[in-house]
């Protein structure tokens, strides 16, 4: 097994991971950072202990959840439709739980631990509830042709989403929270929110890295796949199963970021190869870092205003993805 | 039979409780307490919040907040401020602390350490930004949103309550309050009320958007002697189509997206919109929307400033 690959892309996800503790709107100095991070925090520094332990350090787990999750099942989703287009959002999870949060800011929820919960659950569900039903929808007897998946969501989604603005239209008052849920961020969700998706990404994940092989041998087509011993339906499913569980919980709490689970299963194929076995976990490690170097940019770019850091996944990452892309011309990453 | 005893056995039992209490209320103690500092008001999101005593730092989430806080004098309270909040022009030294998008810089908030973080309910500020402040500490009101200039009034006076400036607010009030009652007294003989079409925003020419009933342009034009041509739509922030537009035939057409260029003169090269009386009477007004869509006490001078356009002369 090489290990360079990982090293590097270990490597990337920590100094990810430091810049984004480190860098903030409020410049905390190393050695208060160092001291509040080894729990020693001594008096004059619990305003820095604070903006760290209850700011910073929820909103990097939550968005390395939610980049892992994203790199890992984009990368899966990639594999398992064969098709270079392919995002976690193929088969409606995003849009289902736009749909889901939508329609709980809509309902007016009363303010309540409950009330705050509604959103994130009702996405969670929503979003469950779309692949489920796109699958089924998509299920031809005992087999699941990719085509018919990928156009019963693609549709259903663009049906979900028209209920979502018209929804948007009609609850004025919650456009702002509504918009900006859509966009993405993960600024105001604390550790609960941790807490609450870290089950079903975790989950989700170690479905999906135990998949490795399995997305190898679909590479074949479907046909060939069976006849090298694999049970095709049911291995789709457990791939779809796991990688929509990590999306909705990744989705439910920090919202709609786009492009990342597209192109980050490309990079590390065009960097390392496509051998899924290898291609999953470093998507999920480079998915992770990646959010979190957009999340630092997003925080930066225009303080003290914070940008959606969906808008900056997107906006800075097309034109890198672009620039590698012209670098491997030739090359073919496909 | 055991059934009907209990059943009587209820009644009397719901009875006994309906019955005037016959202990007495407890007499007003002799000597009065020292004044307790500390206030107690529920707030636009239903919930109960305490402070020990008036704030003395306040970070305001909204520019009608912000508005609020300087004008019942707790100007120099006011240690963070929203994007969006431009005035009075004092409020511009103040920090920045973000929400473009619903955004704000939370760390920034935490650094400055506010005794009070005003927020406003209703849509504007979301249950989780408030849920997240709370949780790092912070004590936050959201300040209901008023859908009456009443309700406005109770704002200001709440406002004054938590920053220590009671008297204050209730001053302005009253002078709030006189004002409307000098336009209530000019508006009320006339007999003739311009129809006033309202312009949010036409990015859309062929729908633009309108103020429609519940907003407080609907009620302010109304309060200004005029009849709101939106008053017909459901929505507060509604899409009229031109051709009801050229129907209505406003009198007066109010340019509330003046800010974002339109003017006059486009609104006359805008097509089929020529005909319009409004148009042809030169009746085209660019009008500062802030004095209307910010729930603060501004919003008389809106109603001041509707009047002098619907009806010049009336007021000094």
């Amino acid at each position: 097994m090489q290990t360079r690959p990982y090293f590097l892309t270990l490597l990337f996800l920590l100094l990810a991971i430091a810049l984004s503790v480190a860098v903030g709107s409020v410049f905390i100095p190393p050695a208060d950072l160092w001291r509040v991070l080894t729990g020693r925090p001594p008096q004059e520094v619990t305003q820095a202990a604070a903006i760290l332990l209850d700011l910073r350090l929820p909103r990097t787990a939550l968005l390395l959840l939610t980049g892992a999750a994203l790199g890992g099942s984009g990368a899966a989703y990639q594999g398992l439709f064969r098709n270079p287009l392919a995002d976690p959002y193929l088969i409606g999870v995003a849009s289902g739980a736009g749909l889901g949060a939508v329609a709980a800011m809509s309902l007016g929820w009363p303010y309540t631990t409950l009330g705050l919960l509604a959103v994130p659950l009702a996405a969670f569900l929503c979003a469950l509830l779309t692949v489920a039903l796109v699958y089924s929808l998509a299920r031809l007897g005992r087999t699941v042709p990719t085509t018919n998946l990928i156009l019963a969501g693609v549709a259903f989604s663009s049906f979900a989403t028209a209920l979502t603005s018209f929804l948007m239209l009609r609850s004025q008052d919650e456009v702002r929270r509504a918009l900006a849920w859509l966009l993405g961020g993960g600024s105001v969700a604390g550790w609960g929110a941790v807490l609450a998706m870290l089950p079903y990404v975790a989950a989700g994940l170690a479905g999906l890295l135990l998949s490795g092989h399995t997305l190898n041998l679909l590479q074949f087509g479907d046909d060939q796949a069976a006849q090298m011993g694999l049970p095709v339906t049911r291995a789709k499913t457990l791939v779809l199963v796991a990688a929509s569980l990590a999306t909705a919980a990744a989705v439910a709490f920090s919202g709609i970021i786009g492009f990342l689970g597209l192109i980050v299963p490309h990079l590390m194929r065009l960097w390392f190869g496509a051998d899924h076995r290898r291609l999953l976990p470093l998507s999920v490690l480079g998915g992770a870092g990646f959010l979190l170097v957009a999340d630092v940019l997003a925080r930066i770019v225009l303080a003290p205003q914070e940008l959606p850091v969906g808008i900056v996944t997107a906006l800075v990452g097309a034109p890198f993805f672009l620039w590698v892309l012209r670098r491997a011309k030739g090359q073919g990453i496909w | 039979m055991i059934r009907k005893a209990l059943f009587t056995f209820v009644c009397l039992a719901l009875l006994a409780a309906c019955a005037p209490s016959a202990t007495p209320a407890p007499a007003p103690s002799a000597t009065p307490l020292p004044p307790d500092p500390s206030i107690v008001l529920s707030d636009g999101l239903g919930r109960s919040v305490s402070l020990p005593g008036p704030a003395a730092s306040v970070v305001s989430l909204a520019p009608s907040n912000t508005e609020i806080l300087f004008a019942v004098g707790a100007g120099a309270q006011v240690v963070g401020r929203d994007l969006f909040s431009d005035y009075p022009a004092e409020a511009l030294a103040v920090q920045d602390i973000g929400g473009s998008m619903g955004e704000y810089d939370l760390e920034a908030i935490v650094a400055l350490q506010p005794d009070l973080v005003l927020a406003q309910a209703g849509g504007f500020n979301s249950p989780e930004l408030i849920a997240a402040l709370e949780g790092l500490g912070l004590t936050v009101y959201a300040l209901p949103n008023p859908s009456t200039l009443e309700e406005m009034y109770a704002n200001l006076e709440t406002v004054g309550t938590l920053t220590g400036h009671v008297q204050e607010a209730t001053d302005l009030v009253a002078a709030l309050q006189a004002r409307l009652a000098a336009v209530d007294a000019a508006i009320a003989p006339l007999s003739a009320r311009p129809s006033v079409y309202y312009e949010l925003d036409a990015s859309n020419p062929a729908a633009p958007y309108t103020a429609g009933s519940g907003s407080f342009v609907d009620q302010l034009i109304a309060r200004a002697g005029g009849f709101n041509i939106g008053s017909q739509l459901e929505s507060q922030w509604a899409a009229i189509s031109v051709e009801q537009l050229l129907v209505a035939d406003p009198m007066i057409i109010l340019l509330g997206d003046a800010a974002y260029g339109e003017t006059p003169e486009k609104v006359a090269a805008r097509p089929g919109w020529e005909t319009l009386a409004a148009v042809q009477s030169g009746r085209v007004y660019a009008f500062d929307d802030n004095l209307v869509s910010r729930p603060g006490p501004r919003l008389v001078d809106g109603l001041e400033a509707l009047v002098r356009l619907l009806h010049p002369g009336l007021l000094p």
